[in-house]
């Protein structure tokens, strides 16, 4: 399922002092199926912003965006996505299970499928043991993961992930870092925010670098695999993160940190 | 329906789970239990003061449910942004309206239904414990039928909160409009009385008329659903009075869920 954003702008009022604080200007941008982007930028940079809109909760001023043939404000535009929130907070007194069941129901599942899928993906993400548990009872990383659980349990074509590695032990990572890749052999197409440059070096096709609400640059991972090698060289053979430096060329480094 | 339906169980299962809910119930059958002890002081008018007693604690532990355990229910959603889960599914604004008003009448429903369950277990009880006389007005169909009148308030009144939720962000505010609406809801009619009384003779001021007839039509009248002295006389309701407040409750909750979906439909969930 592809994703597009063409001109898409959107800017925030307060509603108290009538401030405008401009939090995606002039943005184009495009998903292409079972591809990976992974979009980084400091905080305040947009990237939140543009997956609320993509999923319709909050709408952009001008501009086109596109979920397959279908804008976001239709709701049927949402049937094949899956979405996990940045800090996902569900409702304290429903359990893992519930919260699966309603996802599944809402986007259609067939009823015979339901059970089998909730334990093959509970299973996966090792919440099995506590699937019947209220999810107050769960720490910020079986959270997470109950998140990601709710996401996909209707097995949907386009993954949006709103820092989904936040809160994670090393071994829940790695449990997300595989499911990524996993869905990614599946043809599934992903597209995450994230702060952990090396996460995103890992797992994406594309990089995208936002910063105070601007595209600033795209990178393959062609292209970064070529500044790499060249880095690396002069280098000395010395390995360095070279999607952080391309990261704090692009926002202009720690001395614009506020 | 299939996404309203499993909206409103999910709102269902969370609210019925609440341990305020819990409080509200165990208060509401204390209150229900000491009836016994009590219609006992009140004489020959005891049976009269059993009904009123029952039926007021039911619409007590309603009230109580409706300001704090929905108006939460719905208020967190924002709050918590727990609403991010519910509309990253293909679920519209209007559908979310609907699936959450009716998880909160289900809890308000369960939740009375069961109290009047205890409240007539408790009538019969304290019944059989004194003398026919002191009941010779009571009649289970006035009983029932003012717990009916009393629902009708309560699907009135979630709508009420429902249509603050769409507008605010705050559960102060929301309780704060709701109790606002409710309180104003249960004087208009005194409020109008005492107007009539007050210019009998005279005009009323143009001013103090239109904002009386300007109330009176957005303001819904909650006072017309409490019958509980007359079912306490063992006075039934006329059919066509029932069915007047049934259509009066339905139109008004149509209404108010009808605007809170416009409102939440412009709404940005940031």
């Amino acid at each position: 399922m592809e994703v597009i954003f063409n001109k898409v702008n959107k800017t925030f009022i307060s509603s108290f002092t009538r401030k405008k604080v401009r939090a995606v200007a002039d943005l184009n941008l495009s998903v292409k199926t079972g591809e990976i982007l992974g979009i980084v930028g400091p905080n305040g940079a947009g990237k939140s912003t543009l997956l609320k809109m993509l999923m319709g909760f909050i709408r952009h001023d001008s501009g086109t965006i596109f979920i397959g043939e279908k804008s976001p404000s239709d709701p049927e535009a949402r049937l094949q996505i899956g979405y996990l929130p940045e800090n996902p907070y569900y409702y304290d007194h429903l359990s893992a299970e519930d919260l699966m069941v309603f996802s599944a129901t809402t986007s259609g599942m067939a009823k015979q499928d339901i059970k089998h899928r909730i334990d093959t993906l509970l299973k996966t993400m090792n919440l099995e043991h506590a699937r019947k548990r209220r999810l107050r009872t769960y720490s910020k990383g079986m959270m997470q993961r109950a998140g990601i659980c709710f996401a996909l349990v209707h097995d949907p074509d386009l993954i949006i992930f709103d820092e989904p590695m936040s809160g994670l032990d090393p071994l829940g990572r790695k449990l997300v870092v595989d499911m990524v890749l996993d869905l990614k052999n599946k043809g599934k197409t992903i597209l995450f925010c994230s702060h952990i440059l090396n996460d995103v070096e890992r797992l994406c096709d594309r990089m995208a670098i936002m910063d105070k609400g601007y595209l600033k640059k795209i990178l393959s991972r062609k292209e970064l695999m070529a500044k790499l090698d060249v880095q690396m060289a002069k280098a000395d053979g010395i390995e360095t993160n070279i999607l952080e430096k391309i990261f704090l060329d692009t926002i202009g480094r720690e001395a614009d940190y506020e | 329906m299939n996404k309203i339906t499993a909206l409103a169980v999910l709102t269902f299962k969370e609210g019925i789970r609440d341990r305020a809910l819990a409080g509200i119930f165990i208060i509401a059958l204390i209150m229900l239990f000491a009836t016994i002890l009590f219609t006992g002081l009140f004489g020959h008018e005891l049976g009269k003061v059993l009904v009123d007693l029952n039926l007021s604690t039911i619409a007590f532990a309603g009230l109580l449910l409706t300001f704090f355990v929905n108006i939460n229910l719905m208020a967190k959603d924002i709050d918590k942004r727990t609403i991010y889960c519910v509309l990253s599914k293909p679920i519209s604004r209007t559908q979310y309206i609907l699936g959450k008003y009716l998880g909160l009448m289900l809890i308000v429903f369960v939740a009375l239904f069961f109290l009047l369950v205890f409240s007539a277990g408790i009538m019969y009880f304290v019944k059989s414990l004194y003398a026919n006389i002191y009941f010779k007005d009571f009649s289970w169909s006035c009983y029932f039928q003012a717990y009916l009148y009393e629902m009708l308030m309560f699907a009135v009144l979630n709508s009420v909160v429902i249509f603050f939720s769409s507008i605010s962000s705050s559960s102060f505010l929301t309780l704060l409009f709701s109790l606002a609406t409710y309180i104003t809801g249960q004087t208009i009619e005194e409020v109008m009385e005492f107007f009539k009384k007050e210019t009998l003779g005279k005009q009323m001021s143009e001013m103090n008329q239109w904002i009386v007839d300007i109330a009176q039509y957005v303001f819904p009248n909650f006072s017309a659903f409490d019958i509980k002295t007359l079912a306490s006389h063992g006075k039934l309701m006329p059919f066509s009075h029932t069915a007047a407040l049934l259509s009066y409750s339905v139109v008004y909750t149509i209404l108010l869920l009808f605007l809170a979906s416009l409102i939440f439909n412009k709404r940005e969930i940031n």
